[in-house]
């Protein structure tokens, strides 16, 4: 970073020397970037690049589903939606006219583990794009029709993406069979009924508590200049309020001690699917990257072991897939896939087991950690064509681990992993006791009739 | 790197009556032009004016009938490359055997001279390197994607070429193949929008190849070795085809590399058969998908448009804009924004080199399935019938003219600009004369356009959903046609 930044209360420069150090053959380029917090909490993150005429801007709320209360779940994401819905001088709506009217795209994501926020505009919109963000930062305007009228849309967005497709509802059987605590027991988008109950003093309440400056982190990457665009969010950001910090959640898991199962009916599926899951560490863990290694093994493309074996070699499925995922808290490895026509989920769940133990007891190729190692530097090089996708990366870095510089050096942590390390955690971590599954079949009414009149109902 | 610059936001600045700059609420400001939408105009826009680079390819005809394009961007070390094969994708498959393309696409990475089909997958995933062919569907061309780390780029250029040049199609690998493809014929079948989509193409396109979206298990059985190796030999011919490559190259070395991966690609002399138009569309009817226990629906409604190079082109892509380009459409403003009947509603232009279509679709709530079909047709109707009003259109023109400068920073974004200006024939300065031919748009033009495209008496209405629910309800619309969810004719 060249420039000075005048009056930062804390301002951490990272990676200005000592570019790349382990790459073998060729150096990846670094992300620089400038750190601060301005006074009322809220940490911005500048990172220049001149290549293009256009910036994005990333705005990570410490506030996702995890954070939800009994009888209110889904409304970190029926939330989402209302900071779209107006403020004191943005309109109903405005929001999307304003970005894209102007060249630009937009749009607000929910997890588990928190709520962003994104534009992304030529690079003549800055402040347009500020003061969107810190409008409705500070003075969210809701009423109850446009709650309702939001209401409405997310419900349609739960039938879209669960209630009206095929295993739309087995992860969310999933995860509320294999987790305890009710952070992440239940599933983002919510249940129908507790959408319906929202209230706007429930959107008031959340917004006060979680959408403060100092519960988010804003970045800002792309062709500005790093001082001027610190002055801008001075001035549009830092007369909102500070607010107390919100509550710690507690993420305790207890321990699992024996296997869990459920088979559900699918009315709308004509295929059996198996879904495994082991409890696992939280990211950023040494064994959480043993096991985002042993997913690629597993899983990853068609040389994987699932593919070469279960699908290709035995029939068994068309796909079948393993991931580690990424969690602050408590995580899941999971896997599983759909059965072949004529073959058995039996059979299909056998199959799967027999490789997760030939992972335990046999050896694994040098081939098969090189290609992690590489699949992991190739998915940092690509974060640098997106200016998008780095204000994402850097905010949500800062907001999970206090450490946006991750954002460069995380794909090395995956280059230490060695065989015996996958060995290890496929060992520890994917054991019969530790593991839930799920079966989803087809509802029998509802099994394939060709020319006939299925009967069903709901 | 060859660049035009282009002032971006100039011209539609001047058109603008008022600075586009608003610091304060306009005085006696028109009423927004649309539903679900509260306008402050208090919001800081830039009027300054962007200059925008517009970089374009550097380009070489190779003596094989290749032409090649590249894109230098070196803002990170890899390089990515598509090969379109002019004449080899769906839209040549055999009348009597749908999806040969596709198959034999899909067949040529699971074996070469040299390779099994193990060692293909192996070589390319263990360098985290991509390479892929895909011909499916009823497309013209067939592609074959190639992207590694630019120092993998050999290595993966030569696993390509092997691919595309050496396939050995083996019989034991196809076995495996089709039981694969019955099984995802299986599964697309439970999801509501490949049967609206499905549904929908058939109506459309008729007999015509463009109505293919799926090969049949039929095809699938009949699939053999000596029907992919007669298909690739016929096919897969240099002669009129396309490399496109962005990254971290430069055309001289790119050159090098293609001409040494491709050298032994012979041109074959052989020509594409001109393609046709479908034929013409019906009268209003209304399809419908019975799929039971669905708890919302899924609609499309459309017909036929216009062909790529059709003069109208630019303005019906503005009226596609103005009525459902994306969350400031009209449709999702009064579906989603007033209504919250859907979670989005959109539309979409398909201009190829035959009459394609234009068509609104959403996935919206069961019992207002009517009511929103009756809400389309009448977003139909109030284009063909009222003049947009100016904000409203010259902010829609702004937003086309001004997204060009976000795909500066996606170079496949301004190359596959460049891919269709060579497909289609169109003029050399194209792509720079684009922001000029946009904004000089009449008002007039649009609702001309609306008018003579979006025909109300021939626009087609296909709904994926619950009959016992929504049936009846859509017979006002026009003759209904029932279909099960295994695309067989059911009722009418």
């Amino acid at each position: 970073m060249k420039r000075v930044i005048r009056g930062a209360i804390l301002v951490v420069l990272v990676a200005a020397v000592g570019l790349a150090a382990s790459l073998g053959a060729q150096s990846s380029p670094k992300v620089q970037f400038l750190d601060t917090k301005i006074t009322n909490g809220l940490r911005v993150i500048i990172s220049e690049d001149h290549t293009a005429p256009v910036f994005s801007i990333a705005v990570t709320y410490n506030v996702g589903s995890r954070n939800e209360r009994a009888g209110r779940t889904g409304f970190a994401h029926l939330f989402e939606h209302m900071m779209f819905k107006g403020s004191e001088k943005v309109g109903s709506g405005e929001h999307f006219l304003l970005v894209f009217n102007n060249g630009g795209d937009m749009n607000g994501t929910t997890s588990k583990d928190r709520t962003v926020y994104f534009e992304r505009l030529p690079a003549n919109q800055l402040d347009l794009a500020l003061f969107l963000e810190a409008d409705r930062m500070r003075s969210l305007d809701v009423n109850k029709t446009n709650l309702d009228n939001q209401i409405g849309t997310v419900s349609e967005e739960r039938k879209q993406g669960v209630d009206n497709q095929p295993y739309g509802k087995t992860s969310e059987a999933v995860d509320n069979l294999a987790y305890t605590n009710a952070a992440y027991k239940h599933s983002v988008i919510g249940s129908l009924a507790d959408l319906a109950a929202a209230t706007v003093t429930d959107v008031t309440d959340f917004f006060r508590m979680y959408y403060a400056p100092n519960n988010a982190v804003l970045a800002v990457v792309g062709d500005v200049k790093a001082d001027e665009c610190l002055a801008k969010v001075r001035k549009y950001f830092e007369s909102i309020p500070r607010q107390p910090d919100p509550p710690p959640v507690d993420m305790t898991e207890p321990p699992q001690t024996a296997e869990r199962r459920l088979t559900i009916d699918d009315p709308l599926v004509k295929l059996a699917r198996i879904d495994i899951v082991y409890h696992i560490p939280r990211s950023l863990t040494p064994d959480a990257d043993a096991l985002s290694v042993l997913a690629t093994v597993l899983s990853s493309g068609r040389s994987s072991r699932f593919y070469e074996n279960i699908v290709r070699q035995k029939q068994l499925s068309s796909g079948v897939m393993a991931s580690a995922g990424e969690t602050r808290g408590p995580g899941l490895f999971r896997s599983g896939g759909l059965v072949m026509p004529g073959k058995s989920i039996a059979d299909l769940e056998q199959a799967i087991y027999a490789e997760v133990e030939r992972v335990k007891t046999g050896p694994i190729e040098n081939w098969e950690i090189e290609k992690a190692r590489n699949i992991a530097r190739r998915g940092f090089v690509s974060t640098l064509g997106s200016s998008l996708s780095r204000a994402i990366m850097l905010s949500q870095l800062a907001v999970f681990y206090n450490d946006p510089n991750l954002i460069n050096t995380r794909w090395e942590r995956l280059s230490s992993i060695t065989a015996a390390d996958v060995q290890r955690v496929a060992k520890q971590y994917l054991t019969p006791e530790n593991r839930t599954v799920v079966i989803t079949n087809p509802k029998p009414p509802a099994a394939p009739t060709p020319g006939g009149e299925p009967k069903g109902g709901l | 790197m060859a660049t035009r610059i282009l002032l971006i936001g100039a011209i539609c600045a001047l058109l603008l009556a008022a600075p586009v700059a608003q610091t304060a609420p306009p005085q006696g400001s028109q009423p927004p032009s649309t539903k679900g939408v509260v306008i402050k105009g208090l919001a800081p826009v830039s009027d300054e004016v962007l200059k925008v680079k517009l970089p374009r390819p550097q380009e070489a005809d190779l003596p094989n009938g290749m032409h090649l394009m590249v894109l230098e961007d070196h803002r990170s070390p890899q390089i990515s490359m598509q090969l379109i094969v002019d004449g080899a994708g769906g839209y040549y498959d055999p009348a009597d055997f749908p999806g040969l393309a596709g198959f034999t696409s899909a067949m040529m990475m699971e074996g070469t001279s040299t390779r099994t089909a193990q060692q293909i997958a192996q070589e390319q995933e263990t360098m985290a390197s991509t390479v892929g062919v895909s011909a499916g569907g009823s497309g013209e061309n067939a592609t074959v994607m190639v992207s590694s780390l630019k120092e993998n780029f050999d290595k993966t250029l030569a696993l390509a070429s092997d691919v595309v040049l050496n396939p050995s199609f083996p019989e034991q690998e196809l076995a495996r193949y089709k039981t694969r493809q019955k099984a995802s014929v299986v599964q697309v079948r439970m999801m509501p929008r490949f049967l609206a989509m499905e549904r929908y193409a058939r109506v459309i396109y008729g007999d015509h190849p463009s109505s293919r979206v799926m090969p049949t298990v039929e095809s699938i059985e009949k699939a053999t070795r000596d029907a992919m190796v007669a298909f690739h030999k016929a096919h897969y011919v240099p002669d009129r085809a396309i490399v496109a490559i962005v990254g971290d190259t430069t055309l001289a070395e790119a050159r090098t590399k293609i001409e040494a991966a491709f050298g032994a690609w012979k041109k074959s002399g052989v020509t594409v058969p001109p393609v046709r138009d479908p034929a013409p569309v019906g009268p209003t009817t209304v399809f419908l998908v019975d799929r039971p226990n669905s708890v919302q629906t899924s609609l499309i409604v459309g017909t036929q448009a216009i062909n790529r190079v059709s003069p109208d082109y630019d303005v019906l892509s503005l009226v596609n804009t103005i009525i459902g380009g994306g969350p400031t459409g009209r449709l999702f403003l009064n579906l989603r924004e007033e209504k919250g009947w859907t979670y989005g509603a959109y539309s979409g232009l398909t201009a190829p080199r035959f009459r394609g279509d234009w068509s609104a679709q959403t996935e919206i709530k069961g019992d207002v399935t009517d009511a929103a079909v009756r809400e389309i047709l009448t977003e139909v109707n109030k284009l063909r019938t009222e003049p947009v009003p100016d904000k409203e259109f010259l902010d829609k023109k702004r937003s086309l003219v001004a997204s060009f400068a976000l795909s500066l920073e996606t170079p496949t974004a301004i190359l596959s600009n460049y891919i269709t200006s060579r497909r289609y024939n169109l003029p050399a300065d194209y792509w720079d004369k684009y922001p000029e031919r946009i904004t000089a748009i009449t008002k007039e033009q649009v609702q001309a356009a609306a008018k003579k495209y979006l025909d109300p008496g021939h626009l087609q209405i296909v709904a994926v959903g619950d009959g016992k629910k929504i049936g009846e309800s859509l017979k006002k619309f026009g003759p209904v046609e029932i279909y099960d969810t295994e695309g067989k004719k059911t009722g009418q």
